[in-house]
Order: structure tokens, then sequence, then C-alpha cells
């Protein structure tokens, strides 16, 4: 039951997320709406298997899905903004 | 229920995929190559953990590690620029 909460949430926020990588307007608005919605749709996501199916089946390596999204999503993130950045993209002036 | 997750899954690597194929710049297409690595890693993952397939759990995460090196590398290739 919780792990059915935890796993339509998961899919309800990479939903947002997509779109808002749909629907924002330059690259640094999608690319804060998918790194967000990747990340925290994602270990929901992971979270609610792990609820649902039992800690004994795959556990471990689920764990390790998780803490592999958490530390290298933020990382990927800045590499495609830094390289934006320095390409000469700029965000908009409002 | 594993039909419907997987299907609600797919139906979520959409607009990833629109942004990919339409999107103006270089950065654009990058951020949705990287969203959708995560769909299909966790694509894999409820597949393997509803079927009991062990072994796509490794794949999972053999494609997640390979995704992320493929999305710095494209990264810092691009910022380099054809120098």
């Amino acid at each position: 039951m919780t792990g059915s909460v935890f796993l339509i949430s998961g899919l309800a926020l990479l939903f947002l997320g997509g779109v808002g990588l749909l629907r924002f307007r330059g690259p640094y608005e999608r690319l804060q709406a998918s790194g967000v919605g990747d990340i925290g749709g994602a270990v929901l996501f992971l979270v609610g298997l792990i609820l649902r199916l039992g800690w004994s089946a795959t556990g471990g390596i689920l764990v390790a899905l998780i803490l592999f999204f958490v530390f290298t999503g933020p990382l990927s993130t800045h590499a495609i903004a830094k390289g934006a950045f320095v390409r000469g993209e700029r965000p908009h002036e409002e | 229920m594993r039909t419907a997750v997987l299907v609600t899954l797919v139906f979520t690597a959409l607009p990833p995929l629109g942004r990919l194929w339409v999107g103006p710049t270089l950065w654009d297409r990058l951020t949705g190559a990287a969203s959708l690595n995560v769909r299909v890693t966790l694509a894999l993952a409820a597949e393997a953990a509803f079927a009991g397939h062990g072994i796509l759990l490794d794949v999972a995460l053999a494609y997640a590690v390979l995704g992320f090196l493929g999305t710095v590398l494209v990264a810092r290739f691009g910022e380099r620029g054809q120098r």
C-alpha cells in the first residue's frame, strides 16, 4: 500500500518534470525542471519498488541505484549547465 | 500492476523524447537524453523487480553508469567547441 503511494508519486513527479522539460523557455529552465523532476521521481520510484516487493529480493542493488542517482544527477546537470554557459548561452532577461 | 507501471513509464518518457527531437540547442538535446536515460534505467529496474529477473538489475546499474559517463563526455566535448 505504502509502496504503491511511493510508486504513483514518483511517476507523477517524473511526468511533471517531463512537462516542464517540454514547456519551459530556455535551456537553463529546462535543465532545472529536468534535474529536479528526474532525481526526485527516480528516488521515489525506487523507494516504492523496495517497499512494495520486499527487502530480500533485490534490495541491495536498488539502494545502490538510489545512491548513484542522488550523487550523479547534480554532477551531470552541472556539466550541462557549465557547458552551456561557457559556449555563450545566457539566461533570459525578464 | 507491472503492466500499468511500465506503460506509465513509457508515457512519461515521451516529453524527453520530444525535447531530444526538436531541441534548439545542443544543451536541450543533452538534457533530454539524460532524462531519457533515467527513464530507461527505471524501466529496467521495475521489470527486474516485478518479474524477478535479478540479472536485469545489474544491467540497469551498468546502464546508469554508462549514461552518466556519456552525458558528461558529450557536455565536455560541446564545451570545448571546434578547436
